[in-house]
């Protein structure tokens, strides 16, 4: 049973930019779905507009958006401010963006459980002190004390963590949360949210830019392209047998070791993500494809490669095998 | 110009470089002194690629600041092709060697001309004629795969990849035969990176460039670099060329940071990586071997005396548990090559 249900997710800004163009996504209970895909493409737009917390002006529209089943899709604001930090909760890269510097770790993450648990304030300290050390945090004690800039970024990073985790959510939106931190510590925290899901259950939705990190994090992963989902399968058919062109060209991309001789050349995607408004038709991809051609100006159908394999394009079947 | 080039000494050679800092000393806070380059000696020859690694606040944009002559050192010295970086001069030393950095967005001023930006070396030599300004900046837009007509553009009109072309490009407009890149891909799509790697791959072997190359993804300094330093608080604890650290690292800190690169493998999980939690402070160097307080291996000795280097066969590591055997001890004060 899934625990978020996404469907034909739309969302437009003023301006004309279709950032999200209808996707769908599905992550079970104890799950890690990875969103991968350059900057731009509509990541964190997707992930804001799920929490509903999309700015002034976007306009978001979808078919459902269930949590838990309940469809958030058409909740109010006072519901979805229950829910979040409660049922569903959100990590990013800058943990500072979660962090209030003013108060102390001890002060924030005993807040996120009085309000939601109306628990008293001891109780609410012991919770919070568990959580750090359930995080790694050797020195829970002196960690509650403390304010966030006393903090490395390696630990605050934990700290955000243990504060999305206070009420122990049924989903975790993880927007690049290791993306600007050294890969050891990296490596800490990916471990440290993979240790936690086996424990209770939760389901992660991962964002990232990282191919290595969501190859040995997700279950499934979903390709993002220009607002749309342009590939998804397990993560093993997925960089197993790629099959969209962009997939292909983001695995071909990143240099890895022992892959290449001295002096080989990558191979790069040439030119830039598009910007795409309500006229747009066809593939968001085709400029920057070697394969495209006029087809690829028309509305691109979904293909299988196997089970729970799908991607949008019309051309590379025929050519897998020749290169990749 | 030529006069300034030694063909046959190391293009960058390095000599017990130390930076300090001083930090805080506002109301709350008192003087602290950070010692961010603390004892560095390397050469790099002509046509090299020396990649430095190392997590952040390791030192490794002081180096590169100190080597381009941005910073001065608080002891040591610096040799550009021969020449000590102290006794020349901002022109010299503009010709001698260029820096690129991390962030294409900051790096570039957004009220100038793309042109004007390129040309800005050359101005400051005051010698160049303005035809051949123009022509020499043409010619390097060319160089770095950008259309001459962006140089009319401003920074704000480009895309980072353009943007680190330009700024690329405005590093090898007075010709320098070394350029340091801080991070050079670090703010860009993968996809992005790999037309900038391959750009200056292309650019080292056509002006027989030697680049010293600063990045904290192992994955792509592998891809670029013929040597590997690897920096921890302040030191290089160990270095190599490339095949040689990454087939067989000796130091415990660069085994775990191998260790923790994630390649795009589904299945192999999440490595276990066996450090402590203890963040690295340069404003209080722990004694004795300053990785002892996260080292997986450490011993009751390496709290006590700085480890010693031990040099194989171009292989540096400072480590007491290196192996002894086909290894010579070395002073502090070795000639510390990494050339072959
Ligand atoms: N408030 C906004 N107004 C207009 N466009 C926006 C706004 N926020 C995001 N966008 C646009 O939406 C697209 C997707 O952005 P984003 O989701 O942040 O990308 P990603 O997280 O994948 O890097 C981009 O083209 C971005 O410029
Ligand atoms: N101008 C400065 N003033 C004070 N401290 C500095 C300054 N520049 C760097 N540092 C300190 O020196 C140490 C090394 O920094 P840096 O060379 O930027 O490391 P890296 O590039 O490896 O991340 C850090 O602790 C940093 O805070
Ligand atoms: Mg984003
Ligand atoms: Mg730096």
């Amino acid at each position: 049973m899934s625990v978020l249900a996404v469907q034909d997710l739309r969302v437009g800004f003023r301006d004309g930019t279709l950032a999200v163009r209808g996707i769908s996504l599905d992550l079970g209970h104890g799950e890690t779905l990875g969103l991968v895909g350059e900057s731009g493409c509509g990541k964190s737009v997707t992930s804001l507009a799920v929490m509903g917390l999309l700015a002034r002006g976007a306009a978001r529209t979808a078919a459902g958006i269930r949590l838990a089943g309940e469809d958030i899709a058409r909740a109010s604001e006072r519901r979805m401010a229950q829910l979040r930090g409660d049922r569903i909760a959100m990590i990013f890269q800058e943990p500072m963006t979660s962090l209030n510097p003013a108060y102390t770790v001890g002060d924030q993450l005993s807040e996120v459980y009085r309000r939601h648990r109306g628990a008293g304030r001891l109780q609410a300290r012991d919770r919070a002190a568990d959580l750090l050390a359930r995080v790694g945090i050797a020195n829970p004690g002196l960690r509650l004390a403390q304010y966030p800039h006393e903090l490395s970024g390696g630990l605050r990073q934990r700290v955000m963590i243990a504060m999305a985790l206070m009420c122990e959510p049924d989903v975790l939106i993880a927007d690049e949360p290791t993306t600007a931190l050294d890969v050891t510590v990296q490596a800490q925290i990916l471990r440290l949210l993979q240790d936690l899901q086996k424990e209770t259950g939760l389901a992660i939705l991962l964002i990232t830019h990282d191919l290595g990190v969501v190859a040995r994090m997700a279950d499934r992963v979903s390709v993002m392209y220009a607002g749309e989902i342009v590939e998804s399968g397990t993560a093993e058919a997925l960089f197993g047998r790629p099959m969209h062109p962009y997939t292909r060209g983001l695995l071909d991309s990143i240099p890895v070791p022992g892959k290449l001789r001295p002096g080989d050349q990558l191979k790069a995607i040439p030119g830039t993500v598009p910007r795409i408004t309500a006229a747009f038709r066809g593939c968001g991809f085709r400029d920057r494809c070697g394969l495209a051609d006029r087809g690829c100006e028309d509305t691109i159908m979904p293909r299988e490669e196997g089970p729970q394999h799908r991607y949008l394009c019309r051309l590379s079947s025929e050519l897998q095998g020749q290169a990749s | 110009m030529t006069a300034l080039i030694d063909e046959a000494g190391p293009a960058v050679s390095v000599r017990g470089l130390r930076r300090d800092f001083v930090r805080g000393g506002g109301l709350l806070s008192t003087h602290a002194t950070v010692r961010a380059v603390d004892g560095v000696s390397f050469d790099v020859s002509h046509g090299e690629v020396l990649g430095i690694v190392g997590e952040s606040g390791s030192g490794k944009s002081t180096l590169a600041r100190l080597i381009t002559g941005l910073l001065r050192p608080t002891a040591g010295d610096v040799r550009i092709a021969g020449r000590s970086l102290a006794e020349a001069d901002r022109r010299q030393r503009a010709r001698l060697i260029q820096q690129v950095f991390q962030d294409p967005y900051s790096s570039l001023n957004p009220t100038q001309r793309v042109r004007d930006i390129v040309a800005l070396p050359l101005v400051a030599q005051g010698d160049v004629p303005r035809e051949e300004r123009a022509r020499r900046v043409s010619e390097m837009l060319a160089l770095v795969g950008l259309d001459p007509a962006v140089g009319e553009r401003y920074p704000g009109q480009m895309s980072g990849g353009q943007r680190q072309r330009v700024a690329i490009a405005r590093a090898l407009v007075l010709k320098p035969r070394i350029v340091v890149c801080d991070e050079p891909t670090s703010a860009l799509d993968v996809s992005v990176q790999a037309q900038i790697l391959n750009l200056l791959q292309a650019l080292r072997r056509e002006l027989n460039l030697t680049l010293v190359f600063i990045s904290h993804n192992l994955a792509v300094v592998e891809h670029i670099a013929t040597h590997v330093a690897v920096m921890y608080l302040g030191r290089i604890v160990e270095a190599a060329p490339t095949a040689e650290l990454f087939g067989s690292p000796r130091h415990p800190y660069t085994a775990a940071l191998l260790q923790s690169v994630l390649t795009p493998e589904p299945g192999k999980g999440i490595p276990r990586i066996p450090l402590g939690e203890g963040f690295p402070d340069p404003a209080a160097i722990p004694p004795g071997c300053r990785f002892h307080p996260r080292c997986p291996s450490a011993l009751p000795a390496c709290a006590d005396a700085s480890p010693p280097l031990r040099v194989d066969a171009g292989h540096l590591v400072e480590c007491i548990l290196a192996p002894e055997t086909a290894s010579r001890e070395a002073t502090s004060q070795v000639h510390a090559g990494l050339g072959p």
